[in-house]
């Protein structure tokens, strides 16, 4: 019973703290949001598309070619105002090419002439030749339609535009050789792109992060005396202990079903096997409250735990796969991450949300996972503990 | 001068014998840039293990294996040759990017006017290779399809059908209207590290705000203040003594970061006097907004809420989280409204190989913006400099 007063006394004192509940339900919300915004439309090559002098594309086979370079699978095309635009956006990386499209575009096509398209690549070649192959692919379609337009055209059959609408209606109806994509695997080692990626990914980060800055609260109980007057009255050290543990429970519990709700009301995540999903969240919540315990007895101020603690939770989320896949690391750097809690944590996500599996197919990371969080409570609770029967 | 540069030092030696102002300011940073240099350090260009799997020994089969294997490819690919089965197995294991399936009777189906199917095996977690390889394809089937095209035009137009072959024939000479050329734009491409490491560091910096307001507020309690405004020293003294401070301990965290970063991990921060100005200016922004922190906040509780607030604000929305150039454009619009998202478009432009020029706009914005929020700190000096 003393344990659980405490425990209410001290969440009380945390729920009132607004910047506390800034970094525990907007900070989080926010990020998942950005993140899932951002990688969203990740995946195919970002290229630009921009008129050689005129801010717009002139003529319709040069808007064209715009349509066809959009529709083509392999890119995501953004529409560029101005050369100097396009620098600046290959510089930023915001694209890895550049397709020029000539002012004379139709009027060379219309005549007979061949046209080179300028495409602008920053650096070597080789580093933008995905992006070269798309473009040309693209383009390659779009000249077909022209070639075909010309021939008959040349033939005095009809006149170019008649032709080029019917070339663009045959090549639409049919190929000699159609491209047939076959996905061979149907389960990824990544997580889902957009908001179930950043979701799972920063409900790991937060707990993790929001407990080891939360660890400023024992500091803090400590420096007002709470522990001295608590001590002074019939309470044993380990209720204490347990109040402060049950606390940190309360809060990276709490911390996690917040993003679990958020994520599938706001953003439509779905978390997968949902026996798993709570079993992985609970022991995740165990994991968090050790690194708070944990932090809690480390630090000598609130403000080192409040500064030094999100430092080494956002580098351990590095490492563990919370801020981009591990599969994209080298090897080196993958096992490294693997020493992290989140890493193994990331892992049991992917499990569940890419390859729909459930509680038989993450008990070895809950096992792993369940191993750091005892390591970390009982660390934590033995400091606690000493430094309460010392003081 | 001299009350200035005291009041200065003894601030900055409080500030540096805090470690989280020591870890925060200058290890963090450091630590994390090293970190994002030891993950993404090593990744090459974008290349491609890719199969042939040829079922049709045909001639447009095997000129598509000359294709795959021509110069200009060879920094993409690696070509190997495979049966089906093995091709799909090592596509599904990530051993091979993609393959490429040419089946049995292809050349003589197209060539005679026919269609058959050229399948691509891509793997769910390579989806860009996929659409490489099936663009690949596409790029060398374009001159088939032009050719049927032009044939099947015509015959629409109204030209006989037993004249099919003749037609083939001569549209088969014909070249392709359009091509591309790759041009260098004289532009870098930008790496992780040379991205993040500006971000991280300007990141970090911003949690000054927090020290700087809380300190002011700590030193209102413990009386210091009320000892300074007994002292024969002007508020203002008082006031541009703890900026310079608070100046200070930023351009020398950026700067070492920024310091540490190009030497040791190869990061891109561009021509040195204009990094020189755009950490300066961050340095004074960072000041007006400490200001403005303090001239906001009533104690040490919401002074450090405050400043947590913004620093979460301003990075979240200047970009300093994500790679912003891959975010949607009204994201990157959104992040030009922040000091750091400016500096942040000024780093992203040097490292890419703009010249100094390039830091021109951003630099004024980012001093603009320190001038407006130290003058409406001033204007809401609601206690400041009083005790």
């Amino acid at each position: 019973m003393t344990a659980l007063a405490l425990t209410a006394a001290e969440l009380r004192r945390v729920v009132r703290d607004r910047t506390f509940l800034f970094f525990i339900v907007l900070l989080p919300v926010l990020i998942i949001l950005l993140i899932g915004v951002t990688i969203s439309g990740n995946e195919a090559i970002r290229v630009g598309v921009v008129g050689e002098r005129s801010t717009s594309l002139a003529g319709r086979l040069a808007q064209q070619l715009a349509s066809e370079l959009d529709a083509a699978p392999a890119l995501t095309v953004e529409s560029l105002t101005s050369r100097d635009a396009a620098l600046g956006a290959l510089r930023r990386g915001q694209v890895s090419a550049v397709v020029v499209v000539t002012d004379d575009l139709d009027g060379a096509l219309r005549s007979g002439r061949s046209v080179s398209l300028p495409v602008l690549i920053p650096g070597a070649a080789q580093t933008s030749q995905a992006a070269l192959a798309g473009i040309s692919a693209a383009v390659a379609q779009h000249s077909a339609a022209v070639q075909a337009a010309r021939f008959a055209t040349g033939l005095g059959q009809r006149g170019f535009e008649e032709n080029l609408t019917v070339a663009e209606r045959l090549q639409a109806a049919r190929a000699a050789a159609p491209l047939r994509l076959e996905v061979v695997d149907s389960t990824s080692n990544y997580l889902p792109m957009g908001f179930s990626y950043s979701a799972p990914t920063m409900l790991v980060l937060f707990v993790f992060v929001n407990a080891l800055a939360g660890g400023g609260a024992i500091i803090q109980t400590r420096r007002y005396g709470i522990f001295s007057r608590a001590l002074a009255a019939p309470t044993r050290p380990r209720d204490l202990v347990l109040g402060e543990a049950l606390c940190y429970l309360a809060l990276t519990v709490g911390q996690a079903i917040l993003i679990v709700g958020i994520g599938s009301v706001l953003f439509g995540v779905s978390w997968g096997n949902p026996t798993a999903a709570a079993a992985l969240v609970l022991v995740w919540a165990m994991v968090g409250t050790g690194a708070g315990m944990a932090s809690g007895t480390m630090f000598r101020t609130p403000e080192q735990a409040g500064a030094i603690g999100p430092a080494i939770g956002i580098a351990f989320g590095m490492l563990g796969g919370c801020m981009w896949p591990l599969e994209i690391v080298p090897e080196s750097v993958r096992a490294l991450g693997h020493l992290t809690p989140h890493a193994w944590a990331v892992d049991a996500w992917v499990e569940l949300l890419s390859r729909g599996g459930g509680l038989a197919d993450i008990a070895g990371y809950l096992a792993i996972l369940a191993l750091y969080a005892v390591v970390l409570l009982v660390f934590a609770s033995l400091r606690l503990r000493s430094s309460l029967v010392t003081s | 001068m001299g009350p200035v540069i005291a009041i200065a030092l003894k601030d900055l030696r409080q500030r540096l014998r805090d470690r989280s102002a020591l870890v925060l300011g200058f290890l963090a940073p450091l630590l994390v840039a090293w970190l994002i240099s030891a993950a993404f350090g090593s990744v090459a260009a974008f290349h491609m293990n890719v199969a042939l799997v040829d079922q049709d020994g045909g001639p447009v089969a095997s000129g598509f294996g000359t294709f795959l294997r021509s110069p200009q490819l060879s920094e993409l690919l690696t070509v190997s040759t495979a049966t089906e089965a093995q091709a799909r197995a090592k596509v599904e294991d990530g051993s091979l990017s993609a393959a490429f399936v040419i089946p049995k009777g292809f050349s003589a189906a197209v060539t005679s006017g026919g269609s058959m199917p050229l399948t691509v095996l891509g793997s769910v977690d390579a989806s860009v290779a996929a659409q490489v390889a099936r663009s690949l394809a596409g790029s060398y089937t374009a001159h088939i399809e032009a050719v049927r095209l032009s044939v099947a035009t015509a015959l629409d137009g109204g030209a006989p059908q037993a004249r099919a072959a003749a037609l083939a024939a001569a549209a088969a000479d014909l070249q392709a209207p359009e091509s591309v050329v790759p041009r260098a734009a004289g532009t870098r491409e930008l790496s992780s590290v040379s991205y993040y490491a500006p971000a991280m560091g300007i990141f970090f910096m911003l949690f000054a705000i927090g020290f700087g307001a809380r300190g002011f507020f700590l030193e209102r309690t413990g009386g210091t203040m009320e000892r300074l405004a007994a002292a024969p020293i002007s508020p203002a003294a008082v006031m541009v003594g703890k900026s310079l401070a608070t100046f200070v301990y930023g351009v020398a965290s950026l700067g070492t970061v920024a310091a540490v970063t190009s030497l040791v991990f190869g990061a891109e921060w561009g021509p040195l006097p204009a990094v020189v100005a755009l950490v300066l200016a961050l340095g004074l922004t960072l000041v007006g907004l400490t200001s403005l922190v303090i001239a906001v906040a009533r104690s040490e509780r919401q002074a450090e809420g405050f400043a947590s607030i913004l620093t979460f604000g301003l990075v979240l929305l200047g970009g300093n989280f994500i790679f912003i150039s891959a975010a949607p454009p009204m994201v990157r619009t959104l992040s030009l409204l922040t000091p750091n998202g400016w500096a942040l478009r000024a780093f992203t432009d040097l490292a890419g190989g703009a010249d100094w020029t390039a830091a021109v706009t951003p630099l004024l914005v980012i001093l603009a913006f320190a001038a407006v929020t130290t003058t409406l700190a001033f204007a809401l000096r609601r206690g400041v400099a009083r005790p």
